[in-house]
């Protein structure tokens, strides 16, 4: 991937997270920061591409710093983190391996086909990883102390 | 206990199980909602509060302070992204937790919440054309893609407001609204408008992708929830296998003519 084309990826990244923030309703005094977060997250995606072969790791690393960056964001503007985090890691969503996946079996190219199922779930388990790793952790402190205070079984 | 004690239960269950109900809609968390019940009844006096929720079902049992147990169930139909809703479902609750409005005021603010329109919005329609055209380059394709992406990208918003608001399963809306995006792709691109049919639908099947299902699942499964992150897992699961299915439809046939 040349420099321009890394550019250029980034820039329709982040267009894309905007609208994505925009066409999930988010408060709008929170769009720049989500379309920020998306900015972050396909800056950190192309370069790990660069330099890392797995797939597993291109997404899992993206995911684990869009979740961070949203965990802060929604402690810095006292709201909850979610909005923060579907909007920053949309664009690690692999939809153009479920094309590709489609496309291949279609056309009948079993090998191609068995590769990118397997290519797309990996992808999707690294994203899920990469969420939970600070996303949970975070969950479980809050959750323990709620049923402390509230009492629940 | 008297009559009028009975009732003030029964109210405030139906806010606390309103406002839970209206969160899954905007696509909560089941774990937020039920700990947003949970708060809410805990807020007005309620001694100990049970919650059994789903993505399509909510069941609480209260019990107020003079040991009545109450119990309200609703069933959600259906339920879509609406963050913007989401937030402000989730700071009225915040305010009724810490006592800054009173029972009468919340189910007010709750009441206006619950009676936006789910209509056409600009912003929205916006983003639908910015994401599609975006993704659409981000996944290799040129700025021609980017503009044929476009207008399928309003049509796919179009639909999503006034075709599946009429109550039509998620699954059957989702296999039509691939098929149609499908073959609109490959039409621009044989009328010349955008060079690749391919990165064309893959911006566009950024749309209508259960993305977010598929991440709140992940995180429901963790946090403990798995009947609702099974349920969403499958969800999301069926309706990648009927995107790639309507999607493919055309293609087939387009190869074959």
């Amino acid at each position: 991937m040349t420099l321009n084309q890394a550019l250029i990826t980034v820039l329709a990244g982040t267009v894309g997270t905007c609208g994505f923030s925009l066409l999930f309703r988010i408060n709008k005094k929170h769009v720049a920061f989500a379309t920020i977060g998306g900015f972050i997250t396909c800056v950190v995606y192309v370069i790990c591409c660069r330099y890392i072969d797995d797939v597993f790791f291109q997404n899992f690393i993206p995911a684990l710093v869009a979740t961070a960056y949203s965990e802060v964001m929604a402690r810095v503007t006292k709201s909850p983190a979610t909005p923060y985090i579907i909007c920053s890691i949309i664009a690690l969503v692999p939809g153009g391996k479920l094309y590709y996946t489609m496309y291949y079996f279609v056309s009948g190219s079993y090998p191609e086909f068995r590769v990118t199922v397997l290519e797309t779930l990996k992808i999707a388990a690294g994203i899920a990883v990469g969420i939970i790793i600070i996303s949970v952790i975070i969950h479980q402190i809050n959750y323990s102390k709620f049923k402390q205070i509230y009492d629940v079984d | 206990m008297t009559e009028n004690n009975k009732q003030d239960t029964e109210a405030i269950l139906s806010l606390a199980m309103d406002l839970g109900k209206s969160m899954i809609k905007c696509g909560a968390e089941i774990d937020r909602v039920e700990e947003t019940i949970i708060r809410i009844c805990h807020a007005f006096g309620m001694k100990k509060t049970e919650v059994f929720s789903i993505v399509s079902m909510i069941n609480v049992t209260t019990v107020d302070p003079d040991g009545h147990a109450y119990t309200q169930s609703r069933r959600v139909y259906s339920y879509s992204t609406n963050l913007g809703r989401l937030e402000r479902l989730n700071s009225l609750s915040r305010s009724i937790c810490c006592q800054a409005v009173s029972f009468d005021e919340a189910r007010e603010i709750l009441d206006t919440i619950i009676g936006e329109k789910n209509g056409f919005h600009t912003t929205a329609c916006i983003g639908a054309v910015l994401a599609a055209g975006g993704f659409a380059v981000f996944f290799g394709g040129t700025i021609k893609d980017c503009l044929a992406a476009m207008p399928i990208a309003v049509m796919i918003y179009l639909m999503n407001t006034y075709i599946k608001a009429r109550g039509m399963s998620k699954l059957f809306y989702t296999a039509l609204c691939s098929i149609v995006s499908g073959f609109l792709a490959i039409f621009f691109v044989r009328i010349g408008f955008g060079d690749n049919p391919a990165m064309i639908m893959i911006g566009d099947i950024m749309l209508i992708i259960p993305g977010v299902t598929l991440i709140n699942s992940i995180r429901e499964m963790l946090c403990g929830d798995l009947m609702s992150g099974i349920l969403r897992l499958l969800e999301s699961l069926i309706l990648s296998i009927t995107i790639a299915c309507g999607f493919s439809i055309p293609i087939l046939i387009c190869a074959a003519v």
